[in-house]
């Protein structure tokens, strides 16, 4: 196995004419956690199911833990655990009986494993499915996602209708049992604030490309918003990246990538400015609302009418 | 060791974590030679990546706050209140200096944000002594 846990290159997609994923490029690293953002209907989930075999792709190339998915999808799915955005189960079995239902599936299953994740996700074992609060069924979920012992997990929107309380709980669950056992965790979600205390990296997808890859920790660093009066905007380099820009009477404020280089060039060629802090949430808005959704010409142009303005 | 966390603030969770214990080890409510919980003991407790704690734990070894003793833990260092304190005193006077900039774009003067401060701390005082005479 390679460093990459798994790998898109310039992955297409398409159902009928509606185009989910376009030239959809990234790497997630062996043993690191990796959170998967975007918002609804930006192409996670399909991104997903190509991961393990159950969509094929039109066009690019895909591995998971080295392997082609749409070649050998049983492989890959012997050796990945994922729960799906709304796993279903059969309500009518017994947590304990899917559990042992299950079992004979996998070729690693640990049922002792099972038998004690259970416990420690406090999973009621002789309740039916059909009973479980929407908490208990996501946790039971990860049970069957990780007895098998997976090298990779791969969840969707775990998070999705969780209370707060339960998102600690799972985050915990998921730090205990998946970071500090060294395991690849890739990890969909609509929250960057959510993500945000567990990821190691984060990937933003936005209407099937990949805007940004980042590591969590840098990202913030990155990426502020920097505001100067309307004159000094033809200071903003051509090269700049900028992802949203406001002008408010004689202000602009820009979103912008590299924020510390050009924070550097305005402070040497004195211009007067003043850099705020954002929050997460702020930066996934400017990637998947500003500008950056235009094609890279209409990118620079947004940036030349930056700097007439 | 009591920390909070504030998701989706714009500070980074790892600063949040080294600015708190660094209060800690200030105030003295971390004693040196106090052991510090372990990286996934904390990780879990906090609900934060074992490798941001891990981030946090290394750089405040650097500040000399800390100190990793091979196969024995994390523990507060000897000089950790003297350290914890310099540190905060450059962020206190960042955070000042913001409040003057707010202060003068408001349009205040010099005397009068002297003033203001002198209220404050006579107010901060002053509950503290009720305080006292409560007790």
């Amino acid at each position: 196995m390679g460093v990459h846990a798994i790998e898109f290159q310039v992955v297409d997609k398409s159902f009928r004419k509606n185009k989910v994923l376009q030239g959809t490029t990234f790497q997630v690293e062996t043993g690191r956690t990796f959170a998967f953002l975007g918002r609804n209907g930006a192409g996670k989930t399909t991104a997903i199911r190509m991961m393990l075999g159950l969509l094929n792709r039109d066009d690019g190339m895909i591995r998971v833990l080295g392997l082609d998915p749409q070649v050998d999808p049983i492989g890959v799915r012997s050796r990945v655990g994922y729960l799906a955005e709304d796993q279903t189960m059969y309500g009518w079995m017994r947590c304990e009986e899917i559990l042992r239902f299950m079992a004979p599936f996998y070729a690693t299953w640990d049922h002792d494993l099972a038998l004690q994740y259970a416990r420690d996700f406090e999973v009621p074992l002789q309740t039916k499915i059909k009973h479980l609060s929407k908490g208990q069924n996501v946790r039971l979920g990860l049970v069957l996602a990780l007895a098998h012992r997976p090298e990779l997990v791969i969840l969707d929107d775990p998070a999705l209708g969780l209370d707060p309380i339960m998102r600690k709980q799972f985050n915990r669950d998921l730090i205990t049992h998946l970071q500090g056992e060294g395991r690849t965790v890739f990890y969909s979600s609509h929250l960057l604030y959510e993500v945000e205390p567990v990821a190691d990296e984060v990937a933003i997808l936005d209407q099937g490309r990949i805007v940004r890859q980042s590591e969590t920790e840098n990202l913030r660093n990155d990426v502020k918003q920097i505001v100067l009066s309307s004159d000094a905007a033809v200071a903003v380099d051509e090269t700049t990246s900028v992802l949203q820009r406001r002008a408010e009477g004689s202000e602009l404020a820009i979103v912008v990538e590299k924020a510390q280089d050009m924070i550097e060039s305005l402070r040497n060629e004195g211009v007067e400015h003043r850099v705020v802090d954002l929050n997460l949430d702020e930066i996934f808005e400017a990637y998947v609302t500003g500008t950056n959704n235009a094609e890279p010409h209409k990118k620079a142009e947004m940036q030349r009418i930056a700097g007439e303005a | 060791m009591i920390l909070r966390i504030e998701k989706g603030s714009a500070v980074p969770i790892s600063s949040q974590i080294a600015q708190q214990i660094s209060m800690l080890c200030a105030s003295g409510r971390l004693q040196p030679g106090e052991r510090m919980p372990s990286v996934r003991e904390l990780a879990r407790e906090l609900a934060v990546n074992q490798n941001t704690v891990l981030r946090v734990y290394e750089r405040l070894v650097r500040d000399q706050l800390l100190e990793m003793r091979q196969g024995q833990g994390t523990f507060v260092a000897a000089n950790a209140a003297s350290t914890g304190l310099a540190a905060h005193r450059d962020s206190l006077v960042e955070e000042l200096r913001q409040l003057a900039r707010q202060g003068l774009a408001l349009g205040l003067e010099s005397e009068q944000l002297h003033e203001l401060m002198d209220q404050a701390l006579e107010q901060l005082q002053s509950s503290a002594s009720v305080e006292k005479e409560a007790s």
